[in-house]
């Protein structure tokens, strides 16, 4: 039962951390593609942005390893 | 190599002695590479003093970036010494995890959720203190109201929710890359050398993976903070 809970909830984790990460590094990739000038400022806000969407994500990880083996 | 329990002691009230020992590890290696780093200060730095001031110079920058110009003297030091001190702990359970009698004695500080919260709560609570001695106590409260008094609830639990994602972000970060180390490590012994082969780039790209991401989260920590308090501290006209 536990094996089930943690695949769900790393199905979970890994679906909102693709999408979310997917987003904030797309539009980033276009910012710098029009303003190359900008990279520099844009690499720092993004990885600002990475680590605020992967905070959920990486709870529901850490949720899936606690039940796991119950 | 334990991993399941973590020492405690009782003297009436319950010590976390891993925390403390991992804790204590942490302080007296940040203060020692710090005071070796700024002896002997020149006009031309060389070495050490070079890498002391682009640190500085780094959380200097994120200071600057967000908070009216004339708060950036106040905080800039907090942030320094807050991003070396987590940083430090991010990558110390990387490099050792020493356990004994099946708990853990020394591994990240920042890896137990109470350390995080208790960082995440004093710099919430040092961002409502600086916002109450800067601009008063009405203003304080008022500002609960700001867009719109219906709002109230709403401001409410953002800040709950600040402190909660701001420590439990840490956490999760942290733990998550010591357990994963763990798990990769009980797989590699558990059916002898083809296991072994399997799990050893595994382990060495999640090394450094981690390494990557503990001086991340500690950027995203000083940088909310600082976010915070000058939230607060800024003054709206």
């Amino acid at each position: 039962m536990g094996a089930i809970a943690a695949g769900i909830a790393a199905f979970g984790a890994a679906l909102g951390a693709g999408i979310g990460n997917g987003f904030v590094i797309s539009h980033t990739i276009d910012g710098m593609a029009r303003q190359p000038e900008m990279s520099g400022a844009l690499r720092g806000t993004m990885f600002i942005g990475v680590g605020l969407i992967e905070a959920m994500p990486i709870l529901a990880i850490v949720i899936g390893f606690l039940v796991m083996n119950k | 190599m334990g991993g399941e329990a973590y020492t405690f002691k009782l003297f009436g009230l319950t010590f976390n002695a891993t925390n403390v020992i991992s804790g204590t590890i942490i302080f007296v290696l940040v203060f020692f590479v710090l005071f070796g780093l700024s002896r002997h200060l020149q006009m031309k730095p060389k070495g050490g003093q070079n890498v002391i001031e682009w640190l500085i110079e780094f959380t200097n920058g994120i200071v600057r970036e967000q908070m009216p110009a004339s708060e950036v003297g106040n905080y800039s030091f907090l942030a320094f010494v807050l991003f070396a001190f987590i940083f430090f702990s991010n990558q110390l359970g990387l490099i050792f995890q020493i356990g004994w009698n099946g708990n853990e004695i020394v591994r990240s500080p920042t890896a137990d959720p109470v350390v995080t919260l208790t960082f995440s709560l004093s710099m919430i609570m040092l961002a409502h203190f600086a916002g109450i001695s800067k601009n008063g106590l009405k203003h304080y409260f008022g500002s609960y109201l700001k867009p719109y008094a219906v709002m109230l609830p709403i401001n409410l639990v953002e800040e709950f929710a600040n402190f909660l994602t701001l420590g439990l972000r840490l956490f999760g970060n942290i733990f998550a890359g010591e357990l994963l180390l763990k798990l990769l490590g009980q797989m590699a012994f558990s059916h002898g050398v083809p296991t072994i082969l399997v799990s050893l780039p595994l382990e060495i790209v999640w090394q450094g993976f981690s390494v990557f991401i503990g001086a991340i989260q500690a950027y995203v920590f000083v940088t909310l903070t600082t976010v915070y308090i000058s939230q607060k501290v800024s003054a709206e006209e």
